[in-house]
């Protein structure tokens, strides 16, 4: 398996096409893992970009540690993992959910190491984003696997009953095993109007009918550079339910620039 | 049914591998066939097929584009993939 070590953690990286720039694509949180992007963008932005996949510590084929999971570690990971597969160049970075999140607090920690920013219905972290993430996540038993279902429906509709209850189980070792919850909600929010420094273009599409929706108006007003594109008829897991539009827009958007 | 050589190499070949990603209990319910799905019938977890693909790759090199044949398939087609239909993507690059 290909994988890098960064941080003192294994991750599993994937790699896909060739060439000067690189393009790293972070996905979201618990049950989520690189294979979302792996079979709906990777492959078509791999034309135009070296295609860098990676597990986020703790999540797919990744290392799981007991500690370490704040937002500043995940950046940390991305950091070193940019650092290692292109050390000259900023990179096109694109983030789903909580990705995207990790995504915007990596450029405005490196602002020099991001061409451009791509965020799938992205949370934003300001204040009140952890709060809202721990009660779904620190809710116990079955009130917690419930909203885990439901928080990832689209998800897990197309798992059968024993892959549901491998992830679920994958899910709950992740959340009860490590410092994951508590790490998050002590992490820093951001704040949106130091986002002003962001000064790589970027391309923020968001659900019709996500639940931070709201969140893409105020990051497109915050982001000196945005690009808002709301997709109707989509909840926050546009990319299962317009898979297509949104490879259409990733691959216009690096070849573009 | 009888498998000719070649097929069965692959088969088994394709097997070992699905093994090693998966683990022994992948197999539980009887070996690997060419009717088997890899999603109703082995339920591989995507992250699973992920890495099966990485290993075809290192097993039968570049001119297996396993990847680049997976993204010219719509996501239910690659949910309905069987075992014969990888067997024979092989088959005819090798």
């Amino acid at each position: 398996m290909a994988d890098l070590t960064v941080n003192g953690v294994r991750l599993h990286v994937q790699r896909l096409g060739a060439g000067a720039r690189v393009a790293v694509f972070v996905h979201g949180l618990v049950m989520d893992n690189l294979s979302s992007f792996y079979f709906t963008l990777a492959t078509p932005a791999a034309a135009h970009r070296a295609v860098r996949l990676f597990d986020l510590r703790g999540h797919g084929l990744s290392e799981r540690p007991a500690g370490g999971y704040a937002v500043a570690d995940f950046v940390a990971d991305l950091a070193a993992l940019v650092d290692a597969e292109s050390p000259d160049a900023p990179v096109d970075v694109i983030g789903n959910s909580f990705g995207g999140l990790i995504a915007l607090a990596f450029a405005h920690a490196h602002p020099a190491r991001v061409a451009s920013l791509v965020l799938i219905d992205a949370h934003d972290g300001t204040a009140g984003w952890a709060a809202q993430m721990a009660a779904t996540l620190g809710l116990q038993g079955q009130a917690r696997d419930e909203k885990i279902a439901a928080s990832f429906q689209a998800w897990l509709g197309r798992h059968s009953e024993r892959k549901r209850t491998r992830l679920a189980d994958h899910a709950r070792a992740l959340v009860e095993g490590t410092t994951l919850v508590a790490d998050l909600e002590a992490s820093p929010p951001l704040d949106l109007a130091r986002l002003a420094t962001i000064a790589a273009p970027a391309l923020l599409l968001y659900g019709e009918h996500s639940d931070v929706r709201d969140r893409g108006a105020a990051l497109a007003a915050a982001l000196p550079a945005a690009t808002l594109e709301v997709v109707a008829g989509c909840t926050h897991s546009i990319l299962w339910e317009a898979t297509a539009l949104v490879r259409d827009r990733v691959v216009a958007w690096l070849e573009a620039r | 049914m009888t498998l000719d050589p070649a097929t069965a190499a692959i088969l088994a070949t394709v097997e070992r591998l699905v093994i090693e990603v998966a683990g022994d209990e992948i197999t539980l319910a009887g070996p690997l066939t060419l009717a088997t799905s890899f999603n109703a019938d082995l339920e591989l977890e995507s992250i699973e097929f992920v890495a099966l693909a990485e290993k075809l790759q290192a097993h039968y090199g570049a001119q297996v584009d396993f990847v680049g044949w997976i993204s010219t398939k719509q996501l239910d087609e690659i949910i309905a993939l069987t075992v014969g239909d990888l067997v024979t993507f092989i088959a005819a690059r090798t």
